[in-house]
């Protein structure tokens, strides 16, 4: 049990504020509070701007604003600015009232120090290329296992703090598999761990093992489809379905062969584009397919054209650039220099991609383009299939007989349901003429083995799924809107460009295209990839340590937090890309840290100083997302089924599930109404990335656990604790159906004390045996429920007939039922579904 | 120990802890506590909540959606020269360059008022005919006559009107109103959605009409449904009785209440607690959605028959629902899409809706409850002076001038408010815009639009928006 020492708090008491010694650090310090408090009227936004004074600039906090400035470098007093700060005439305050933003006294004692020290600007943190820094040196050598740790414990170290100590291996077992592959440790493996001889090696071994595993790119993918907004439904109006489900494939594909992160970024952003694309790139650029889009009766095609053009760049800067361009398409951003001009030029990237000419009501709906997917492992069985077919016949004659076989099937259906029994006749002695072709053709003995391969044939192509891909047509005209209102055509013309303030973008062709725009966002050389780089890293730290080292994963602009360890996010950003972008190993430097193994557990003090855990002196501890909430309890019970019941050969991806879900939850949907059909085979208990994604009635369960609509892009899903998300785990039929199956199993597979049969439900659902209280507690809900269900037999059948997996046999319906009280507990508890 | 005592002792060892604990203070506090910070539990109030800014005139919102867009034209906007231009070409003046649904491309005729309309109470407001026990709360609603919104088509309007923006992800006002003041209630959700379906081609809605958007999820409105389960997961698992589901959440609290002896995690503490609050809406919401114990005069009142999902039945759990401390009741009823057989679909639209919606305000009226009750009505646009005709003579969306009203909850009773031209297109005066509702409901509730803000993405941001709203004091009694 860890507690930090009482004396810690004395000795960092003052991090948190800016004490008299340290240097002022104007990103760090000044800035949020000039963006926060002044920006809004003296910021980028030209429109807004009043007193014709901008403080987001050194020239314009210095200019002369006849016979005085703003700011005074060196002389607060003698500042305009720090007189206005302090005035006692309330017409002179700023900032005025009706903003309703005051400052501080410290905050103005900080404006007042920063003037006299000179009122030095610098350059925003997050448009600075990152740069790398010598790797710290530390008092305790030991701890360290990797840079990464250098500069945590050097960080700590000056603040006095010591870093927690490492979890226990069952923690950090269990804390592995939920974040790298999202799943629990079966109890063998746990075993295996803790009974290593070496624990450092079995630690690397692990980590190796897991980022290997097919669930890896699973569990990857849950956090990317959050951020381009994934969904199988197209989000507005009559929320119809739409073809996408072979690009979830994609991403899970990209994270398990660690595709490089620039070349996922080029495939996804431009894979139309790509010189050669084959398959997987022109499904991959389905990325820019995956917005919301309108299907309603009635809609203007030229308004709809602007939200959608709207729409992809609030994700593009969102997810790439971790900014709100978006809110420049009415004005110019009040908070960073972002132009409505940069808005639409953003916007012209993608002017090339057309979402017209599809309303209605169809379902799915239909959105061209579209191409047919098959999976790499029914393309393969297809070869397999074609291959053998021509080693009984040519080509031609196996076109020929398919022909014949086609029209034979015709006149034999059209003779079957014929009244004419003279007009039936003929049909059929043309079959027959037919078949004695076919019979030409193909010898008798070949022709069951030509049956076989045909049927097999048209099974596995049947699998084919269509999916919304990017081609490019020639452009729309774009325009800046004023206002952005897009009836308004007196804006200029505008072609495709980056943000002014960031530069130009190299570009061959006539104009910068969106392969352009790609490189120009991973290439750390010519472009922003050192800024993209570190949006990156910043998230992977957020994955992998609950937090991110800039609070802000979706906006590094002048409103976002600066990091907590600006050193070491920018080493993280260049490693990544010097590293050639492998994602792989950016998660393996920080899985294979000692910061990510301490312990996740604080002391009132540590928490009271450090809320956020930005100084990584302990682990994150935080309730699994929702998807891993639903894999969680399906593996336990043994119900998971990890691949697509595709092939005989596992399969990963696939199309979307459809679990149990309240009647009529879709009744307020309409063109077409909507009747929710669950799937009743193996793809029930599927894994919840795969979960249909109805943007507008998200699944309640995926709701109740916080899994956003994918209406926007989302970098960071909240954390809550509500009522609906105990009703959801306490009687939602995947989990009664769970805790059934996970009984049947205890039974099933451990011997007949009740005790050793928990001890065994305890090791598959916590990786440990429980203790004497808590067997006592789950006798007593046992042996209660157990004696309720033996005088009322009926009611526990009831019970076990819920879900579509078949109840075991030969099992007492009363004890089955009792034993499911247990696992029911057991699901329900805070410990199962967090990860520590 | 009482659930609420562990809710206190979870909460203020949770202040300081996680994103929903930042800048929400006492306001998530009180609502995960389900107290009423405007009562006398003002002193469990510890964070120094900002909230309510002011003392409040209205403590509850019932918003009685017309989802599709009743037309003003046929309901309260009576405008004769319209009737005298019937079948005529719509002056261009009107049109030109305005968005238009439908009819884009089309011939623009003038369609006259399709019923007839008198003038009610002592304030002599204008009401149709279609709406004869509307036109008995003629005294006691304030009716809008100029309102103005910004999206044409169904799904953004709705979004817009909601959450003051047609981007999606963004709080509804039921979330913001329950983030600012909490709810009034232990055992209910603080923002509950009611709907019902009758009229012409029912248009969807969306979950994201009620959802919490940026706020933390505590926030997003609970749907309560007529068929199945009355909220999602509220009943207990086939088989499974109620003393066995008490036993179950009682042992669940322990392993979980002994874990926390070792890792000292507020969050679990705040965790039992959302199991025993489960756990009392388990009993609760039943009872409170089973309307067969109210009076058969009180059924009569309202028309409604328990059980029938009808808009009747829906008014009256409204009340229920104000009642028991729930402070945002959302209603829908779906079917005012009338772009054709207008005279038809009114008819019938109003047959569900018209004796329902007095009959709630007289309820409320009579229980002293509409004096802090602030209830609304109106759809997410008008429509078109203009003739459209799928089927019987219609009208298409329009948004540049359209007819709401407001009762109770502070509102000046009896009066109209604005004006629309001479053939009830373009609001002319006193215009109110949806932020300019927005401002104005936040404001009886005790809310400044312009101080009421959440910090998103780096923006504070606000119901009303970045625009300048106002509340429209000439409604304020």
């Amino acid at each position: 049990m860890v507690t930090l020492r009482q004396s810690f708090l004395v000795w960092c008491l003052p991090i948190l504020a800016v004490s008299a010694q340290d240097a002022l650090d104007f990103n760090k310090d000044i800035r949020p509070i000039l963006s926060d408090k002044c920006f809004f009227c003296h910021g980028p936004d030209s429109h807004e701007r009043k007193a014709d004074l901008r403080l987001d600039t050194e020239a314009g906090a210095r200019a002369d604003l006849g016979g005085y400035s703003a700011i005074v470098p060196g002389n607060a007093v003698e500042s305009e600015f720090y007189q206005r700060l302090i005035s006692g005439d309330p017409n002179d305050l700023m900032p005025p009232e009706e903003s309703h933003k005051n400052l501080e006294l410290e905050e103005i004692a900080l404006l007042k120090r920063w003037i006299d020290e000179g009122a030095v600007y610098d350059e925003p943190w997050a448009y600075a290329a990152p740069k790398k820094n010598p790797v710290p040196k530390v008092n305790d050598a030991n701890w360290p296992a990797n840079w990464v740790d250098h500069f945590v414990l050097s960080k700590l170290e000056r603040k006095e703090l010591a870093p927690a100590p490492e979890a226990d291996p069952v923690t950090l077992i269990r804390r592995l598999h939920f974040d790298l592959i999202g799943l629990p440790p079966t109890p063998e493996r746990t075993q295996n761990f803790l009974n290593a001889k070496d624990y450092e090696t079995a630690w690397t071994d692990l980590v190796d093992e897991l980022l290997a595993s097919p669930q890896f790119g699973e569990r990857l993918a849950i956090y990317w489809l959050d951020l381009v907004r994934y969904a199988d439904t197209v989000g507005y109006h009559g929320d119809q379905d739409h073809n996408i489900s072979p690009y979830r494939d994609y991403v899970i594909r990209a994270f398990n062969q660690n595709l490089s992160f620039d070349t996922f970024t080029r495939e996804q952003l431009a894979g139309d584009l790509i010189e050669d694309s084959g398959k997987w790139q022109k499904v991959a650029s389905g990325y820019n397919r995956l917005l919301q889009t309108s299907h309603e009766g009635g809609i203007q095609e030229k308004e709809y054209n602007t939200i959608y053009a709207a729409d992809r760049v609030r994700n593009l800067s969102a997810v790439w650039m971790g900014a709100t361009v978006g809110c420049a398409q009415c004005h110019d951003h009040k908070y960073d220099p972002y132009t409505i001009k940069d808005h639409y030029a953003l916007a012209a990237f993608f002017a090339d991609v057309h979402d017209v000419g599809y309303n209605g009501n169809a379902l799915p709906t239909n959105r061209p383009p579209e191409m047919l997917f098959h999976s790499d492992a029914n393309e393969e069985k297809l070869r397999d299939i074609k291959e053998d077919l021509e080693s009984l016949l040519s080509p031609q004659q196996i076109m020929q007989l398919r022909e014949f076989e086609k029209r034979k099937l015709q006149l034999e259906a059209e003779a079957r349901i014929g009244k004419d029994q003279k007009r039936k006749n003929e049909l059929l002695s043309q079959a027959k003429l037919i078949a004695s072709k076919i019979n030409e053709v193909i010898p008798t003995q070949k022709k069951t083995e030509w049956d076989r391969l045909e049927s097999e044939r048209r099974t596995v192509e049947a699998r084919g799924r269509l999916t919304m891909i990017t081609e490019a047509k020639p452009p729309r005209e774009m325009r800046v809107l004023p206002r952005g209102d897009w009836q308004d055509e007196s804006g200029e013309l505008i072609t495709p460009a980056i943000p002014e303030f960031m530069g130009t973008i190299p570009y061959a062709g006539e104009i910068p295209t969106r392969l352009d725009l790609a490189n120009w966002l991973v290439d750390p050389e010519n472009g922003v990839g050192g800024l993209t780089a570190r949006i990156f890293a910043n998230r992977f730290w957020y994955l992998f340590f609950g937090t991110g080292i800039s609070r802000s994963l979706e906006d590094f602009g002048g409103q976002g937090e600066p990091p907590a360890n600006g050193r070491l996010l920018d080493n993280l950003s260049v490693a990544f890309y010097e590293n050639d972008w492998d994602i792989k190993a950016l998660v393996r430097l920080l899985v294979t840290s000692r910061a990510y193994r301490q312990s996740s557990m604080t002391s009132a003090e540590l928490a009271e100083l450090d809320p956020y855990n930005q100084l990584t002196a302990r682990q994150s501890r935080y309730r699994l997302p929702a998807e891993i909430i639903r894999d969680n309890a399906l593996a336990v019970s043994g119900l998971l089924v990890l691949n697509f019941p595709d092939i005989e050969a596992a399969s990963l991806g696939g199309d979307s599930v459809k679990p149990y879900q309240p009647i009529d939850y879709y009744k307020h949907l309409n063109f077409p109404t909507r009747k929710y059909t669950q799937h009743n085979d193996s793809r029930q208990w599927r894994r919840g990335l795969y979960v249909h994604w109805q943007r507008l009635f998200l699944h309640p369960m995926m709701k109740a656990m916080d899994a956003p609509t994918r209406e926007e892009c989302t970098a960071e899903r909240p954390r809550s604790n509500t009522p609906n998300a105990a009703l959801v785990l306490l009687n939602d039929p995947t989990f009664i159906e769970a805790a059934r199956a996970f009984a049947a199993r205890v039974l099933n597979e451990s011997d007949d004390s009740f005790e050793e049969r928990l001890t065994h439900a305890y090791q598959l659902c916590l990786s440990r045996s429980p203790e004497e209280d808590e067997v006592q507690l789950l006798r007593n809900l046992f042996t209660q429920t157990q004696a309720e269900y033996e005088s009322n037999a009926v009611a526990a059948k009831e019970l076990l007939s819920l879900g579509k997996s078949p109840p075991p046999e030969g099992v007492d319906p009363v004890k089955l039922a009792s034993w499911t009280a247990v696992t029911r507990a057991l699901l329900n508890l805070s410990e199962t579904v967090t990860r520590n | 120990m009482m659930p609420w005592q562990t809710y206190h002792n979870a909460m203020q060892r949770r202040a300081f802890l996680g994103r929903a604990g930042l800048g929400v203070g006492s306001a998530a506090l009180s609502s995960l506590l389900g107290r009423d910070l405007m009562g006398a539990e003002k002193a469990l109030d510890s964070g120094g909540s900002p909230f309510p800014h002011f003392a409040p005139k209205a403590k509850r919102v019932i918003f009685l959606c017309m989802a599709g867009g009743p037309s003003h034209l046929e309901t309260f906007d009576y405008k004769p020269q319209l009737n005298a231009l019937d079948g005529k070409a719509m002056p261009e003046s009107f049109t030109k360059g305005q968005p238009i649904a439908q009819l884009q491309g089309k011939e623009l005729k003038v369609l006259g008022h399709q019923g007839e309309f008198k003038r009610y109470g002592q304030s002599g407001q204008y009401i149709s005919d279609y709406l004869p026990y509307t036109a008995k709360l003629a005294d006691d609603i304030a009716v809008v006559r100029s309102m103005v919104t910004e999206q044409i088509n169904h799904d953004p309007a709705h979004t817009f009107m909601n959450t003051g923006t047609a981007i999606s992800g963004r709080p509804s006002m039921g979330a913001w109103t329950t983030y600012g003041l909490g709810a009034a209630t232990e055992d209910l959700p603080g923002f509950v959605v009611l709907s019902s379906v009758g009229g012409r081609n029912p248009q969807p809605i969306a979950s994201r009409q009620w959802s919490a958007g940026f706020l933390p999820s505590k926030y997003q409105g609970v749907e309560f449904n007529s068929t199945g389960d009355p909220v999602h997961y509220v009943k207990n698992p086939k088989g499974v009785s109620d003393i066995q589901q008490a036993s179950l959440v009682n042992t669940i609290s322990q392993l979980d209440q002994k874990r926390n002896q070792l890792v000292h995690n507020p969050e679990i503490d705040t965790r039992i607690a959302a199991y025993e609050m489960a756990y009392r809406m388990q009993t609760s919401v039943p009872g409170l959605v089973d309307i067969s114990d109210e009076p058969q005069h009180v059924l009569d009142l309202y028309g409604a028959i328990p059980g029938d999902g009808s808009f009747a039945s829906n008014c009256l759990l409204a009340r229920r629902l104000a009642e028991r401390g729930t402070r945002f009741i959302h209603l829908y009823h779906r079917g005012w899409d009338h772009h054709g057989d207008l005279a038809k679909y009114m008819d019938i639209c109003c047959g569900h809706t018209d004796r329902a919606t007095w009959a709630l305000i007289t309820d409320l009226k009579q229980r002293g409850l509409l004096n802090d009750t602030l209830v609304i009505w109106g759809g997410e646009f008008g429509r078109t002076p203009m003739f459209q005709g799928k089927g019987g003579p219609g009208r298409d969306h329009h948004i540049k001038g359209f007819s709401m009203w407001m009762a109770g909850g502070g509102i000046r009773p009896g009066i109209s408010y604005g004006n629309t031209d001479e053939l009830g297109y373009n609001a002319v005066e006193d215009v109110v815009h949806v932020r300019d509702l927005h401002a104005t409901m936040l404001h009886q509730l005790g809310l400044d639009h312009n101080r009421f803000s959440y910090q998103f993405q780096g923006l504070d941001m606000k119901l009303t928006g970045v625009e300048k709203a106002r509340v429209v004091k000439e409604l304020i009694g």
